[in-house]
């Protein structure tokens, strides 16, 4: 009897793991699972039905993550060797270290990328190799704008017709001058969301930043247009007129949804971000108009197929569908997902697309049309290891704990300690 | 006779086999092969790049962003461990006290520790907003200026004990209470006859006689507390990427540990980071095992 039963629970538990194991391995239903990892925004949902519908053995997953999850993930996977996506999306900021260690990525060459070469602006695709290795294919690029509250602008008194907008600010010196008068009028809400991205806009107005194009030293220091874009920002926060929230966090979701901030850099790709933020309630309030000083280039990203993958020329022939042109025109249509190929970038519908959540912004003509214009800025090897510092010291500034000199000093200091460390 | 003995041995070493073989895996062997990555250059993701000696140690001795992360440690430690240990204790009497429903209230108790760290770390994030925080907004209901927690040491500090101390305090007061029903109520009894108020029993008989607890509670609370990780990583608005604010004003040592080995990718750094915080935890033990050794002789009145 006891014999029995402890027969019939063994039985029992072999089942019970014979049921889990089958579930677990058959959740593709004999289709080949393809895992696509991105962050942020990038609108591929939609695609991935139809991907599917057109290759009916395929099963793609999206997996979305936060932009420092998404990567940190990717680089743990990377370093244990297992558990990555089989397509990934890399931010340009973390190219020059993916490049390091460009045999953890399949050479996307060996499947005919290289043949896709014309489709992108000769900039993109050459951000994608290292060396001879193609380790991604494009996807977007942050060509630069500047969206702006209308109703805030409104009740502050000051014009709301976007080109009439763009006249307020020639320069960064306007811009600053017309916080001035937002705040004399509008004391409720703040002009910008953070110091954070104005310097940045700034900084990626250039064409070299924290390194020498030439020779990858360090100009962090020396470099004028650092130095002003961070006294730009940081009178912006002495005179509280930034509303202090860090971007993507959960507090600056919040103030998007609540009108803290009147204005703030847009790259192509935050639109997206501002309408999920902002929510269908605040269809309208929102404008686009251009950036003082003229454009510049803020992100973008590429797909990547991990070596380690079990499918690689399945996930390479998705990373190539999805990037190819008539989906980055879907994207644009839908998302304002700025394309980086020039075919897209020129195509009429796309000169000629206004986005209703922007008051009918005509977010073609602002953002495909000076596509031609962006130039990438040259991203050095340390570039991660040195950028936050100086994020970090307008942070201080804006909390008010630290003098604009000082925190200058200090991020210029630290920066050159981590520089003594190999990176 | 010798043969029994044997046998006996056989089947004790067959109990504990299981967890010594356990405990290697994951305990013994990550932390020798740490030992061993502390000692090279050591790339997250490319690998190994050469031994290089003490190299990492002599830098990290001479960090002062080591040194800083561990004094914010070191203070959140104490608050934390400080609140705990009294808050344990009190409740672990008032659980002890209870006639009915003792079941209920410890589940209670330990419902705290049960919720995940991290989603513990984001709640609270949350509660000390700056902006939309209900702790500001209860703040400004008694007419107190907002406070933004995260910019300054004290106020982070605070916060971060806040999530500590909510997490343990119920699982602590728990062990506490366990030791206190192991005291022989004679003496309980004893004392009250001779006219000793509650709090000279509790001081002068339960104190003593759960000492070998609190000693262990104690123990626990501060190697965690130098582990403290997830707490403070998320009470930074930055989240993953942060540094414990924009001055490393709350930065733990383990959060220092995870900026340099999975933010700038020196696995080899962030071995003798962890191999350091090993052998603090270590001293601490030793400390603590010395201090608490055995009740004083001749304890009580």
């Amino acid at each position: 009897m006891r014999q029995r039963r402890t027969t019939g629970l063994i039985t029992a538990l072999w089942t019970v793991l014979a049921i889990v194991l089958a579930g677990c391995a058959d959740t593709g239903g004999g289709r080949v699972e393809i895992v696509v990892a991105t962050f942020g925004e990038f609108g591929y949902e939609p695609l991935f039905t139809e991907y599917e519908r057109l290759h009916p053995d395929i099963h793609l997953v999206g997996r979305v993550s936060d932009f420092d999850s998404h990567h940190r993930d990717l680089i743990t996977a990377l370093a244990v060797g297992r558990g990555a996506a089989d397509v990934v999306a890399v931010e340009e900021q973390y190219l020059p270290r993916m490049r390091q260690v460009k045999d953890k990525f399949v050479d996307l060459a060996t499947y005919g990328a290289g043949d896709l070469r014309p489709q992108w602006a000769p900039w993109k695709w050459e951000q994608g190799l290292a060396g001879p290795t193609v380790l991604g294919l494009g996807t977007d690029m942050g060509g630069l704008a500047m969206c702006y509250r209308r109703d805030l602008f409104a009740a502050a008194g000051l014009p709301t017709d976007r080109d009439e907008v763009a006249k307020l600010w020639p320069t960064w010196d306007g811009y600053a001058a017309t916080a001035d008068r937002f705040a004399e009028r509008s004391p409720g809400a703040k002009f910008v969301d953070s110091a954070g991205t104005i310097y940045t806009a700034i900084v990626n107005q250039g064409e070299q930043n924290y390194f020498a194009k030439a020779d990858d030293s360090f100009i962090g220091d020396t470099n004028p247009r650092i130095r002003r874009a961070f006294d730009v920002a940081a009178g912006l926060a002495t005179r509280k007129r930034t509303a202090g929230v860090t971007t993507f966090t959960q507090p600056w979701n919040v103030a998007i949804n609540q009108g803290a901030f009147a204005t703030i850099t847009c790259p192509a790709w935050m639109l997206a971000q501002i309408k999920q933020s902002g929510g269908a309630a605040g269809t309208g309030n929102w404008d686009v108009t251009s950036i003082p000083e003229g454009g510049g280039n803020w992100g973008g990203s590429f797909l990547t197929v991990p070596a380690q993958g079990a499918h690689p020329r399945e996930a390479y022939e998705v990373a190539r569908w999805l990037t190819a042109p008539e989906q980055q025109k879907a994207l644009f249509l839908h998302d304002a997902i700025l394309p980086s190929e020039p075919a897209v970038y020129h195509d009429p519908a796309v000169l000629g697309h206004t986005d209703p959540y922007f008051a009918d912004a005509p977010v073609g003509r602002i953002f495909a049309a000076s596509s031609d214009q962006v130039r990438p800025n040259y991203r050095g090897l340390r570039d991660a290891d040195v950028r936050p510092k100086f994020g970090l010291a307008l942070g201080r500034v804006e909390d008010g704990t630290q003098s604009v000199d000082a925190a200058w000093e200090q991020a210029v200091r630290e920066a050159r300690e981590t520089l003594r460390w190999p990176g | 006779m010798a043969g029994v003995t044997s046998r006996r041995l056989n089947g004790a070493v067959l109990l504990v086999a299981p967890f010594v073989l356990v405990f290697a895996v994951f305990g013994v062997f990550p932390l020798l092969y740490t030992a061993w990555m502390s000692v090279r250059r050591w790339h997250l993701i490319d690998g190994d790049h050469g031994f290089v000696g003490l190299a990492n140690y002599a830098r990290l001795f001479a960090d002062p962003d080591f040194y800083h992360a561990l004094g914010n440690t070191v203070c959140i430690l104490v608050v934390a461990t400080a609140v705990q240990m009294v808050l344990s204790l009190w409740l672990a009497v008032l659980l002890d006290r209870a006639t009915r429903g003792r079941a209920l209230w410890c589940s209670v108790a330990l419902l705290p520790n049960v919720v995940p760290a991290v989603a513990v770390a984001l709640i609270f994030a949350q509660l000390f907003g700056r902006d939309y925080g209900v702790v500001n907004w209860l703040l400004k209901l008694v007419g107190a200026g907002p406070v933004n927690w995260q910019a300054h040491s004290w106020s982070a500090y605070l916060g971060v004990a806040a999530m500590v101390v909510w997490r343990w305090t119920g699982y602590n007061a728990l062990l506490c209470l366990a030791a206190m029903q192991t005291v022989p109520r004679e003496l309980v009894e004893a004392a009250q006859l001779d006219g000793a108020s509650r709090w000279r029993v509790f001081r002068s008989v339960t104190l003593p006689l759960i000492r070998p607890t609190v000693s262990f509670t104690l123990l626990m609370s501060v190697v965690g507390g130098l582990q403290v990780f997830t707490e403070p990583q998320l009470f930074d608005v930055a989240g993953l990427s942060g540094t414990g604010g924009n001055d490393r004003q709350f930065q733990t040592v383990v959060m220092y540990l995870y900026e340099q080995g999975f933010g700038r990718w020196d696995a080899g750094y962030a071995a003798t980071v962890s191999w350091s915080l090993f052998l603090l935890c270590a001293a601490f033990g030793v400390v603590n095992a010395f201090v608490f050794r055995r009740p004083r002789s001749g304890a009580g009145p």
